[in-house]
């Protein structure tokens, strides 16, 4: 008796284990990134619904940038922020059969952690989308593929990155950075001569975030009038407040 | 196998040792405040403070330590230790982590006053003497503080002067806020110490809602307040209590904004401490009373 329930189990068990692995197949197949391209002679990639309102970003070469000044909707309305995972657009001419895993991800693995450290104590980084909370949507625009098989080229990349409201979408700030930091960075290689090209792509990947985070301080500086307005309304409390005056 | 267990043993005794590693225990003189008015009000024991202190605590907000030696705001761990001696001085004993602000409180006893002796640096909370400040120092201090560029509606930075000892307190949502305005200070000419009583507040998603909703409300009300990057009104949010700071120009507008906190959706209480005609009533408290929300 005992081993016929052994025996029933047991396929129940292998039954279970097959409809698991299928599932789990086809949920690693559906979170694979697709390629996206930049569309041929276009000057961007196209990841922002909208590039009308970019300006030369004062004091940033190469750097083209946005940051809305609604008084209901701007960067000083929001707290904290979201961060996506890092968008891949390859080069026109690029062959996307060549973009592996390893490398996509070395990328934009590095970099949206270069994003969380350089944003992080201008926008603490939180989990969840909400009120107040922005979502930071970043891009490498341009990865073309290197001389060495299975590698990335980042030589000619910018980045694309847009802070938009977490809840409706709309677009609070943006930046395109084109910027050349790449240099002759390689990213993929498993050749020991190829680590001084990774450490390059980290730099530049420093950089980008580097250059997100003083386009985010430079649209949070106080206009003349608003600082004004803060110098005025600013009061402590406390006792050595009072005696002061 | 035996190798493997062995090294396991020693490298948890050893892990263990040192995160058990206790801090030597302190006693000092101490006050035991509300959060609020720890954060808000620094300066001498008055019977004005002992009553914010108590009826804050009373309405639900945090009780902690004021160390009195320096001023330092101590968050505690055993709250319930000293949550009936609010607005008293005490004896505490445990470990004190300076950096954070906290402490781990191992026994507590009343005192008087009068029990803590006369050249005693913690006796000079109690001395109003103590807070006169220069005022140009303070207005500089004033001015950086004020000029900072992440300071939005949902912090206040607040500092009082001794001399030329600042303690920084107050709220803020950003890490960066609380470092920065201690650089910004430590640089003025004149500064010889600071103690930060900055508290970071948590960014949970319901005190967002919180800060959100009470933001819209005012907004719709009192927009005049309001301008791009900031606001005379600061909603300070934490753990569900809204704490309303700043000025307005009128009772009136006190009171509409106190009312219209209090319909915030989960919001537990609404401290209202917003000032009225800065020249005439500064630093008199305004609370207007609390809320449940239900």
């Amino acid at each position: 008796m005992s081993k016929r329930v052994l025996n029933f189990n047991f396929k129940r068990a292998s039954v279970v284990v097959v409809v698991l692995l299928v599932t789990m197949a086809g949920c690693s197949r559906a979170s694979r990134p697709t390629v996206k391209k930049i569309p041929a002679n276009a000057e961007f990639s196209g990841f922002f619904k909208s590039y009308t309102n970019l300006k030369p970003v004062e004091g940033m070469d190469g750097a083209l940038g946005y940051a809305a000044t609604d008084a209901q909707k701007n960067l000083h309305k929001y707290i904290a922020c979201v961060i996506d995972p890092v968008e891949v657009y390859l080069a026109s001419n690029a062959d996307d059969a060549k973009l592996t895993d390893t490398a996509r991800s070395a990328a934009t693995e590095y970099f949206r952690a270069a994003l969380v450290k350089a944003v992080s104590s201008a926008y603490p980084v939180v989990d969840q989308a909400g009120p107040l909370v922005l979502r930071l949507r970043p891009a490498l625009v341009g990865v073309d593929f290197g001389g060495e098989a299975d590698t990335v080229n980042i030589g000619k990349v910018r980045v694309e990155m847009e802070l938009v409201d977490s809840v409706t979408g709309e677009q609070i700030a943006a930046l395109v950075d084109k910027q050349s930091l790449g240099g002759e960075a390689d990213i993929g290689s498993g050749n020991p001569a190829q680590q001084e090209k990774w450490a390059a792509a980290r730099e530049a990947f420093d950089g980008w975030a580097g250059r997100v985070r003083d386009f985010l301080n430079a649209s949070n500086e106080l206009s003349a009038e608003d600082a004004d307005k803060a110098d005025k309304a600013y009061q402590p409390y406390g006792e050595s407040a009072v005696a002061a005056r | 196998m035996k190798k493997a267990s062995l090294s396991a043993v020693v490298l948890v005794s050893a892990n263990a040792m040192f995160a058990a590693a206790p801090l030597p225990a302190e006693t000092f003189p101490a006050y035991a405040d509300s959060d609020i008015c720890a954060r808000l009000m620094l300066g001498p024991i008055t019977e004005s403070r002992v009553s914010c202190s108590q009826s804050t605590v009373k309405d639900g907000a945090n009780p902690v330590l004021i160390r009195l030696q320096n001023n330092l705001v101590l968050d505690v761990n055993k709250q319930k230790m000293i949550q009936k001696l609010v607005g008293q001085f005490l004896l505490a004993t445990g470990e004190v982590k300076a950096k954070n602000g906290t402490m781990k409180l191992a026994e507590v006893s009343p005192i008087q006053a009068k029990d803590i002796p006369a050249g005693d640096p913690a006796r000079k909370l109690m001395d109003a003497r103590t807070y006169k400040s220069d005022a140009k120092l303070h207005e500089k201090i004033r001015h950086e503080l004020a000029m900072m560029p992440y300071i939005s509606e949902f912090d206040f930075i607040s500092f009082s002067m001794m001399g030329s000892d600042v303690i920084l307190s107050g709220w803020t949502v950003r890490d960066t806020n609380r470092s920065e305005a201690y650089n910004r200070v430590k640089d003025i000419e004149g500064v010889t110490s600071i103690v930060n009583n900055i508290d970071v507040l948590p960014l949970g998603i319901n005190d967002n809602q919180i800060r959100a909703g009470a933001r819209a409300q005012l907004q719709q009300s009192l927009s005049r307040y309001f301008w791009g990057s900031g606001s005379d009104i600061k909603i300070v949010v934490k753990n569900g209590d809204i704490i309303l700071l700043g000025t307005v120009s009128t009772k009136a507008d006190s009171d509409i904004a106190f009312i219209k906190c209090n319909s915030v959706r989960g919001a537990f209480h609404v401290f209202n401490l917003l000032r009225v005609n800065p020249g005439k009533a500064a630093e008199k408290l305004e609370r207007s009373g609390s809320k449940t929300h239900v």
